[in-house]
């Protein structure tokens, strides 16, 4: 900012001293030469006291006037410009310096301002924006290795509870084909015996019929008289 | 314990037996009667309706015993069938029939068997179960098919079974 201004402050004074050490010389040789050399002539006239002749010989003649002649010939300092230049030029300076002072240096001034402050603030939100997004990145690189970890872990879950399911199905299938295997063998066994006693109880049951149809058919009234009488006896017999 | 209703109809007819001095034959009749009774489902639920007139199931009593028992025994059924006690009338006989060999000193012994046994047959038994239980008894013969042969005796709570049914059942039994 100071640098700025110094910087400001030097350009004009730059400017004078250029104006200074370059003013027109043709405006200054062009009016010496010929007032040089009409004061010359004239002079001369003054000394010959009108004798036209007589100046003529001392202008073809006369070295020392040469001299002078010739004198009215070179040229002024191409530097130092003419007095009134330097009066008009410094006085334009100067009140552009001070409008410049006035209005343009501020305007500048706070053109210049408002855009370091604008580029300031573009830098500071860029910053900012960077910060902020170096923060999303952080954010999202953790959220990314925690959502790897995590899906890690589910995966990992996920293949122990299959794997865990799988061992319990087969041994749950095991089970039961065992106990499909027992009951199967049980009702089996169960049927083979309700078989073989249903099978002894019709031949027993053929067999009784057999026999109380021949036990009937063959007790008639002796028969029957007899089993009375055994019966008899044997109560008589038994005596309690 | 004794049913009183049955108790009270057994005295009344042991007395009104007793009473007509035929008491011995009324009993028998009685008995054979209630065995018949015992058997026959269609009778018994016939003696026993209330849905039909007391006159119509004594009229049935009249046709059964009329002119085949004594009058006493008829006329006692009778009573019993129209006072609607027929249902009862077998245990009634029971009571009855004990009620006398008790008036006796004696106790009842139900002898079932498939064919009827002789008088002989009756007093040998007798004297085998007083040898037996030191009990005197008097013998009720009911004949009973399902016996197929033998004898099966019942005195209070006692059971003799020398049935052939007896032992066909052990047979079935064993071949179990």
């Amino acid at each position: 900012m100071r640098n700025r201004r110094i910087r400001l402050l030097a350009a004009p004074l730059l400017a004078l001293v250029g104006v200074l050490a370059f003013a027109g010389p043709a405006h200054a040789a062009g009016a010496t030469v010929g007032a040089c050399m009409a004061g010359e002539i004239e002079h001369l006239i003054e000394e010959a006291h009108g004798d036209l002749d007589h100046v003529k010989h001392e202008l073809h003649d006369n070295k020392k006037v040469q001299d002078e002649i010739e004198g009215c010939f070179e040229a002024p300092n191409p530097i130092i410009p003419e007095v009134n230049e330097i009066v008009w030029g410094g006085l334009a300076f100067l009140i552009l310096f001070v409008l410049m002072v006035k209005k343009g240096f501020p305007a500048v001034k706070g053109a210049m301002d408002a855009r370091a402050e604008r580029i300031r603030s573009d830098l500071d939100a860029a910053e900012q924006a960077k910060a902020d997004a170096q923060a999303v990145q952080a954010d999202y690189e953790s959220r990314l290795a925690d959502a790897k970890g995590e899906a890690s872990r589910l995966v990992d879950e996920a293949r122990a509870a299959a794997d865990q399911v799988r061992a319990d199905l087969i041994a749950r299938a095991e089970a039961d084909a065992a106990g499909i295997r027992e009951r199967a063998a049980a009702e089996a066994e169960a049927s083979k015996a309700q078989a073989i006693a249903d099978l002894r109880a019709e031949v027993s049951g053929i067999a009784l019929g057999a026999a109380e149809r021949v036990v009937q058919s063959s007790l008639d009234a002796e028969v029957q008289g007899r089993l009375i009488d055994a019966y008899i006896d044997e109560v008589a017999g038994s005596n309690g | 314990m004794a049913d009183p209703t049955v108790t009270g109809y057994a005295e009344a007819l042991f007395a009104v037996a007793a009473a007509e001095g035929d008491l011995a034959t009324v009993e028998d009749e009685l008995f054979r009667f209630a065995q018949a009774l015992r058997s026959n489902d269609e009778l018994r639920s016939t003696l026993a309706d209330q849905g039909v007139p007391a006159a119509r199931r004594q009229q049935v009593v009249e046709d059964l015993l009329g002119g085949k028992a004594a009058a006493t025994t008829t006329a006692l059924v009778s009573m019993v069938v129209g006072a609607g006690r027929a249902a009862e009338l077998p245990a009634i006989v029971d009571a009855l029939v004990e009620r006398s060999a008790a008036s006796r000193n004696k106790a009842v012994a139900t002898v079932r068997s498939a064919v009827d046994l002789t008088a002989e047959q009756k007093e040998r038994l007798a004297s085998a179960i007083n040898t037996r239980t030191g009990r005197q008894v008097e013998v009720k013969v009911v004949i009973d098919p399902t016996v197929l042969g033998g004898v099966v005796t019942e005195i209070g709570d006692d059971i003799i079974d020398g049935s052939v049914r007896r032992r066909l059942n052990q047979l079935r039994e064993s071949f179990r």
